[in-house]
């Protein structure tokens, strides 16, 4: 059966040889009867080793049981049954051992509806199952990187708002799940005022290409945290603004770290305005104090205006007292350093309450002192002063009585750590970071010095000072002194 | 009391209520307003003691003091300030060679009898 002449037939053959793909033709019983160099390349085999046999024998070997082989065979069966194309993929060791990953076409070559036989048509897409892999790979890291990141909170909206990518670090950064927020609106994760609100930050983001603010966002329990918020657009491959591309840095530990500087530094600043104006106060004090006592020395002064001069006197001596309290709080004395045990100054400072006009009503007393307590390096008047001024505030704080419990403990190996708890009147969320401020008291006879001086010897001696505490039952004051 | 004092303070009112306590005290009293004034009137003068104030305007308390050991070994000098109580500055005045030290943040009475102290204090150290 000749359907080409001669140079037609050398032409078809040398198309097929030359042909980037694996090609067999298969009679209708599945013996090969023509293949091209490819396929001899494939099986190792030459082309009269290859033709007169069965097709899957060839390509796995006779003896061969790999699933794979039935599978094609299967496949096969039915594109010469129902006289259909199909397509196989499979892994494939070629004649040198080598993987390849081959697409195989499976066409049926039929003429008045019988088959003539079947033509078998192999590419190796190997490479591209590699890259295929590396890429993935490359997903696969930057996923796991993107899942490490905890500071950062990755979220892309559509023009919308509503959220169509939720990613790194969002779910730690803001405790809602995925499947919680994706596709919906992203004005859930932001606060109610202006500056946080979505509608402005898109604006800007149109107007200016880009958006970068310290702000608020929304936790799932409706709590509020600081971040560093940048917002871009999120453009597709022909520059078109798909949507918007967020990225938040959790800044709580920054802000506290700034705060405490800030406070560190007004501290420092009142201490000095204190000192300067402790002399500038003390040479009138000093003298209406003299003058006053030379008055009262003096004769022939009628009750009334005994009385006057002593009332001038009183108020004198308690702005003196306040000098003197300023004076202390700006540490100009100089300190006697020395190692102290922390629990004896306790003890030694326990007793003195008693001459302190405190409220009578009872109050427990509960020491758990550790008994290997390290000792610190501090001036031993600093310190007694530093737990007096917190025993009297314990009990002015317990007007009714309770419980005054003083625990101490070695933390982390190398800090004392004291805490001085009371089950009295707490104190106002409002009110709590002013308590280490000078000149600031609830109290009506406060001076509002009593706690800044301890915070200012504690933080001088590298330690820590801070406060807990819950209205109307208790506060608890922990201080941190570093070990001698 | 008796004992010719010189007081040196750049306040009218301090120095004047010095003046006028230390008087009650029979003492003769003379009152400058700096460290300059204060070391002329001094060498006119046979002072028991020297009331000084450590924070004066020109000249300074500790320079005077210095000044003022240097023309006599053995000057009675007691400082005050308005600081309260410097560590620092006491032991720089003692340094200096005062005799004692008085804050004028101490009620008046505790002053007077501090003052009276360290000048008996430092008289007896004298004659021996």
């Amino acid at each position: 059966m000749k359907f080409f002449t001669k140079e037609a037939e050398n032409l078809c053959n040398k198309l097929i040889d030359n042909a980037n793909a694996f090609m067999f033709y298969l009679d209708n019983k599945g013996i090969i009867s023509m293949c091209n160099k490819k396929a001899e390349n494939l099986t190792g085999l030459a082309r009269k080793d290859i033709l007169g046999r069965n097709w899957a024998d060839v390509l796995y070997g006779i003896n061969s049981t790999d699933i794979k082989k039935q599978i094609f065979i299967s496949v096969m069966e039915d594109s010469v049954t129902y006289q259909r194309n199909n397509n196989f993929e499979s892994l494939f060791c070629d004649s040198k051992g080598r993987e390849k990953f081959i697409s195989w076409n499976i066409t049926p070559i039929a003429s008045d509806n019988a088959l003539d036989g079947t033509l078998l048509i192999g590419n190796d897409f190997t490479q591209l199952k590699a890259k295929e892999a590396s890429h993935k790979k490359i997903d696969d890291t930057l996923k796991n990187i993107f899942a490490s990141i905890r500071e950062y909170a990755l979220f892309v909206t559509n023009l919308q708002g509503k959220i169509i990518y939720y990613g790194m670090g969002s779910e730690a950064m803001f405790g809602r799940l995925k499947k919680e927020i994706i596709f919906q609106d992203a004005a859930a994760l932001f606060t109610e005022d202006r500056k946080s609100d979505l509608s402005f930050i898109i604006e800007q983001v149109n107007q200016y290409n880009r958006y970068e603010a310290e702000l608020e966002l929304l936790k799932k329990d409706g709590s509020k945290f600081p971040v560093t918020l940048t917002v871009s657009r999120f453009l597709d491959a022909e520059g078109k603004v798909k949507g918007y591309i967020f990225i938040a840095k959790d800044i709580t530990e920054r802000k506290k770290l700034e705060y405490q500087i800030f406070q560190a530094e007004k501290l420092a600043a009142i201490g000095q305005l204190a000192a300067g104006m402790a002399h500038e106060i003390n040479n009138p004090i000093f003298v209406i104090s003299g003058r006053a006592e030379m008055l009262l020395e003096s004769d022939g002064l009628n009750q009334k205006a005994r009385s006057d001069i002593e009332i001038i006197n009183a108020q004198a001596d308690r702005i003196r007292k306040l000098v003197d309290s300023l004076l202390k709080f700006s540490r100009h004395n100089s300190k006697q350093l020395q190692e102290s045990n922390i629990n004896d100054v306790i003890d030694g400072v326990l007793p003195l309450i008693a001459y302190h006009k405190l409220p009578s009503h009872e109050v427990k007393i509960e020491k758990n002192l550790a008994l290997d307590l390290k000792p610190v390096k501090a001036d031993l008047n600093q310190l007694q002063e530093v737990f007096l001024n917190l025993f009297i505030n314990a009990f002015q704080a317990m007007p009714n009585g309770g419980k005054l419990s003083i625990t101490t403990k070695n933390i982390a190996g190398k800090f004392v750590q004291i805490q001085v708890s009371d089950t009295g009147v707490g104190i106002d969320d409002k009110h709590l970071k002013d308590i280490f401020m000078p000149f600031f008291s609830t109290k009506k006879e406060g001076t509002g010095l009593g706690l800044p001086i301890c915070y200012n010897i504690v933080k001088d001696y590298g330690g820590d000072m801070f406060v807990e505490t819950q209205l109307n039952k208790g506060t608890t004051f922990t201080i941190r002194l570093p070990f001698a | 009391m008796s004992y010719k004092v010189l007081v040196v303070d750049d306040e009218a009112p301090v120095r004047e209520l010095f003046g006028e306590l230390l008087k009650k005290q029979k003492c003769d009293v003379t009152c400058v307003a700096g460290g300059d004034e204060a070391l002329l009137v001094f060498s006119d003068k046979d002072f028991d003691v020297v009331l000084l104030d450590i924070k004066l305007v020109g000249i300074s308390g500790l320079e005077v003091l210095k000044k003022l050991r240097d023309k006599k070994e053995d000057a009675v000098v007691v400082m005050m300030t308005g600081f309260g109580y410097d560590d620092e500055l006491i032991a720089k005045s003692k340094e200096y060679g005062c005799s004692g030290y008085i804050g004028k943040n101490m009620p008046i009475s505790q002053i007077m009898s501090s003052f009276k102290m360290f000048v008996s204090a430092a008289k007896e150290k004298g004659k021996k």
